[in-house]
């Protein structure tokens, strides 16, 4: 049996032993840089925003400064400007270009306001409305015959408006990537008590911390819109895909942040 | 101006009226016959070169020919079969001659009198149609060694493959989409096996395919780029025949013949893969390691049979049926995915024979394809279904009016159901449950009256009208498509030929992966997604030298797409209940030149194909509204095929193909995307103009060997062959990849990369017969 197994095999080895990717030199046109803004609203804490400079593909890894971008940030009547002072936020893995000492309050359904302007003359804008909090209702999970667990996580979606929410998972220490994370509509469950759940990842004694965003469609349509311009690099199947901002005359996020996170011991 | 259908056919009828004329001329006709099979030959030439004129059979297998009286040589010339000439002495009176062919002895003669109908294809006023029979096919090295009748077509001038190895069918500037594919007269809705590597037809079921690029005859319709018309073989009449293939990716099997002696045949044809044997073996051996992540299982199999029954002479009906399926499954504890999806057709024909000059064909066919992803995990499940269902009752006429008139007229109708994107979540304590998903009912009619109308010795043309129409949920579209092609014999060797065509296409392939998989779902016209037009020229010369051996042909084309469809960037397509919204509608426009050189006699035959084309899009949401080539825009397209007989048991053949590399998306910039707290920051591509970028030139050598055994039973041969001969890396895709130091993760920059599907792979495959 063996025997003809690897006779059967010899051709396919070949084909996957075979190294069918190479190096090329691809020659991309001239790009004309556009102002990045990245900026989310959360409540009680400091406004702050980075502004960088989109890059010719195979120019240097790091994202180009933009020193004299100014940035603004409206609301109730006022602006606020925010100063330029590269820094990296408290968990060290996220750079800022720009902050205030003004912090951010909002109420649910006011509008707050982005403006970015710099020396050659480019100016950014956008808004966001501020949402309100979706509470988790609540965190379960199942051990299968290997001992592995799945966790559900569970929540009402308000049947008078079209939501949109992000759903994140960490597990052990915080400051890791996430192990699962993923935007969604309630199009499909409009208004009635939604799970969002993961595969049989866990395990006895996992932590997990799980966060339930209630985020603005821009947003939404932000998120949808990197990850398939992500997926169309490498995927021969795909079209590629133009990225969605919610910022008009560059390319970037404006929104608020509003969730629910709950921080769970897996146990049997 | 109103609609105004009844204007239309009064003025063909005008005309076919007005060109009616009676001559002294007596008829002859009857019955060609396999004498193997005493089966009917369809598409049979039958000639009396004296006189330059011919005529072809008909689904029934008859032909009639009007003469003056004299004596002349009667020429029948059949695929696969040797010509045979008989004379014939026409008097004062009207006679059938019925014809029995003998078949070839191997193979590669068969191919050999393939180009005896050359002298035929120069003469007819058909143009932009390419014939290929099974046996041809089987020559040819192929990929795995599985013989794929569709892959050879690609050989062919105009047709193009979506990408290396895949079975999709680009004629002419059109998506795989627009492509008509019957088989038997039903509608094949996904031709494809393996996500498109494999197309469903079993050589050993399939007797011939003709595929028209252009020029379309009025009874085809429903879409815009080409018909691929496959016809299974029809059960051998005289004994029991068995045949098939062992490979090494798959194994078939046809076993054929009569049940009772020129009433009733049989034929039963199956195929199957069976990588999944050998991947469960791999699984089972490693099942006790730890990190072991099991092969997913994956296999096809196809299964395909007919019945021909002849009541009477003058009827015959047959039942066959098609069904296929792939699978997709894989098992861990506790989960379970599977994904399998596929063609079924079963379809009722009637032939009958009112007089020699009036014939009628009439079926009903039913076609389902379906798609169903199953994802299970502990007490909640997944199901997302889409499928298509038709239901077709469709007939045609011949009428051989005279000596200078033959008169096709019909009409079909098409019951067609779609489910759209069904979907169902929920767990077993019911405390999830919710789906989505869409269902269509659309109908669709088409008839046609068409005239083939030889003017005088040197020029005949062929006109026609068929009006088709397509209502669902009371919106009605209708459209008059009117088709014509004219031939003139030059000289005796010389043939030119032109024709315009008007297509309509009502139902529409949901993809936005620019290549055929098996989620890609139909979708109706709808009063917002209005139907598909096309409408294509073609002119050309074709010149038969060598003393007969070569024909070579040169066409031009153009060809304008109208309502082409595409869909917006990041569109839902999978689960989305306002599907409709997600569509975007163009315009296109393909134009080129096909060179074609056959060579038909000696040891050495084959051909040279060589095309020449531009193909663009154009959406107000794409690409800033500018117009943009398609992926498949090729510029140059080559094919040299060529099959050597060294001695009765041993033949060589090659296949080498060129093609300008497909045009593609490349970001051209990026910028950093941080994201919230707790996330990993991104490189976000920015892509500038769709198909931009052009991948390399694709080039590659297909060599092969068949060497015939000596079986004490039956015939047997081996056929190696050697894919990709001299190991060419051809880019399938291109794609920047991001370089991370190794200690530290950190992005330190980014390279272009280049993949490649297939190194050299051989391949043998044991077929026999007996």
């Amino acid at each position: 049996m063996k025997r003809i197994l690897y006779l059967y095999l010899l051709p396919l080895a070949l084909m996957f032993g075979c190294n069918m990717e190479k190096d090329i030199e691809i020659l991309l046109p001239e790009h004309e840089p556009q102002l990045v803004v990245e900026c989310y609203l959360e409540q009680g804490k400091r406004l702050q925003a980075t502004v960088f400079e989109t890059s010719s593909y195979f120019d240097a890894p790091t994202p180009p400064l933009v020193p004299d971008a100014e940035v603004y940030i409206t609301f109730r009547g006022k602006r606020i400007k925010l100063k330029y002072e590269p820094t990296t936020s408290a968990s060290g893995k996220r750079f800022i270009t720009h902050t205030s000492t003004t912090r951010m309050y909002g109420t649910p359904g006011e509008v707050f306001g982005i403006e970015v302007i710099d020396g050659k003359g480019r100016k950014v804008t956008g808004f966001t409305t501020i949402l309100p909090k979706v509470p988790i209702t609540k965190v379960e999970w199942k051990f299968n015959e290997k001992d592995k667990a799945y966790v559900l996580t569970s929540f009402q979606d308000d049947a008078n408006a079209t939501n949109f929410y992000r759903y994140m998972t960490h597990r052990g220490k915080f400051d890791k990537g996430s192990s699962r994370d993923f935007a969604a509509t309630d199009e499909l469950n409009n208004g009635k008590t939604t799970s969002y759940g993961s595969a049989y990842d866990y395990v006895e004694g996992d932590t997990l911390t799980l966060t339930l965003y209630h985020i603005e469609k821009q947003y939404y349509d932000f998120l949808q819109s990197t990850d398939d311009a992500k997926n169309a690099n490498g995927n021969p199947f795909a079209q590629p895909a133009k990225v969605k901002s919610s910022v008009q005359g560059g390319i970037g996020i404006f929104t608020n942040l509003v969730y629910d996170r709950d921080t769970v011991y897996i146990s049997k | 101006m109103p609609f105004s259908f009844s204007r239309y056919l009064f003025l063909l009828f005008f005309v076919l009226s007005a060109s009616i004329g009676f001559a002294q001329q007596y008829r002859v006709s009857g019955l060609v016959k396999s004498a193997a099979a005493n089966e009917p030959l369809i598409g049979a030439t039958v000639a009396v070169p004296q006189l330059r004129q011919g005529t072809s059979t008909n689904a029934t297998g008859f032909y009639s020919l009007t003469l003056p009286p004299g004596t002349y040589d009667l020429q029948t010339t059949y695929i696969g079969y040797l010509t045979t000439t008989q004379t014939i002495t026409v008097t004062n009176a009207d006679q059938t001659i019925d014809i029995t062919l003998q078949p070839t002895e191997n193979q590669l003669n068969e191919v050999v009198v393939v180009a005896n109908s050359l002298q035929q294809k120069l003469t007819e006023n058909r143009m932009s149609v390419e014939q290929l029979s099974t046996r041809e096919a089987k020559l040819l090295p192929a990929l795995f060694g599985e013989v794929d009748l569709i892959k050879t077509l690609q050989l062919k001038p105009g047709v193009q493959s979506g990408g290396e190895g895949s079975s999709g069918l680009y004629v002419r500037g059109g998506g795989p989409d627009q492509n008509l594919v019957l088989l038997d007269d039903a509608v094949i809705y996904n031709p494809s096996h393996l996500f498109g590597f494999f197309s469903v037809f079993n050589p050993e079921a399939v007797r011939d395919v003709e595929l028209y690029k252009g020029g379309f005859p009025a009874q085809f319709g429903g879409r815009l780029s080409s018909v691929l018309d496959v016809r299974m073989n029809e059960g051998n009449n005289e004994q029991l025949r068995t045949s098939g293939g062992i490979g090494l990716i798959s194994s078939r099997l046809s076993i054929d013949g009569p049940v009772v002696k020129d009433k009733l045949t049989f034929l039963v044809a199956g195929r199957r893969t069976y990588v999944d044997s050998f991947t469960r073996v791999i699984n089972k051996l490693n099942e006790d390691k730890k990190d072991y992540n099991p092969i997913p299982d994956y296999y096809f199999y196809d299964f395909n049979a007919r019945l021909n029954y002849k009541p009477t002479p003058k009827d015959e009906l047959t039942l066959s049926g098609y069904y296929g399926r792939d699978f997709f499954v894989f098992k861990d504890s506790g989960f379970q995915f599977s994904f399998d999806w596929g063609n079924k057709t079963g379809v009722i024909n009637w032939r009958h024979n009112y007089s020699s000059r009036l014939f009628s064909n009439t079926s009903l066919s039913a076609t389902a394809y379906e798609y169903r992803i199953k994802n299970e995990i502990d007490v909640f499940s997944f199901n997302l279904r889409s499928d298509v269902k038709d239901l077709t009752l469709k007939t045609d006429y011949e009428w051989l009016l005279d000596d200078k008139h033959t008169i096709k007229f019909g009409a079909s109708g098409t019951n067609h159901a779609f489910t759209v994107g069904r979907l169902n979540f929920s767990s077993d304590d019911n405390s999830l449950n919710f789906g989505a998903g869409n269902n269509y009912s659309a109908s669709e009619f088409g008839a046609y009256l068409s005239d083939d109308y030889k003017i005088n010795a040197l020029l005949s043309l062929n006109y026609g009208l068929r009006v088709s129409g397509f209502n669902n949920k009371g919106k009605t579209y209708s459209a008059l498509e009117p088709r014509a092609a004219a031939s003139y014999n030059l000289t005796e060797n010389t043939t030119l030929k032109a024709s315009y065509a008007s297509m309509m296409q009502y139902i529409h392939l949901v993809t936005n992966s620019g290549a055929s998989l098996p989620t890609d779902i139909w979708f109706p016209s709808t009063q917002r997604v209005k139907p598909q037009r096309s409408q294509q020229v073609a002119a050309g010369v074709s010149k038969l030298f060598g003393q007969g051996k070569y024909l070579i042909t040169n066409e031009v084309y153009y060809k304008w797409m109208h309502r082409q469809i595409d869909f917006r960037d990041g569109a839902n397509l999978f689960v989305n209940d306002s599907l409709e919204n997600e569509f975007l509608f163009g315009k296109g426009e393909s134009y080129g030149n096909e060179l074609y050189l056959e060579k038909i006699k000696g040891r050495t035959t084959g051909w040279i194909g060589y095309t020449l084309s531009w193909t663009y899009r154009q959406f107000d949401e794409i690409n800033e509204g500018r117009r943009f080539p398609t992926r498949y825009d090729r510029r140059h397209d080559v094919s040299v095929v060529l099959l050597h007989q060294l001695n009765d048991r041993l033949s060589l053949t090659g296949a080498f193909v060129y093609g300008t590399g497909n045009a593609f998306s490349l970001p051209v910039a990026r910028f950093a995307f941080q994201d919230v707290e707790r996330k990993e920051p991104t490189v976000i591509p920015i892509y500038s103009d769709r198909n931009s970028f052009r991948l390399d030139a694709t080039h590659r050598l297909d060599l092969g060997v068949v060497w015939k055994l000596k079986p004490k039973h039956g015939e047997a041969d081996l056929t190696f062959s050697a894919y990709n001969a001299y190991n060419r890396r051809n880019p399938y895709f291109v794609y920047f990849d991001e370089l991370k130091d190794e200690q530290d993760e950190k992005t330190i920059g980014f390279q272009a990369k280049q993949v490649s599907l297939f190194p050299v792979i051989p391949s043998v495959t044991y077929n026999f017969k007996f």
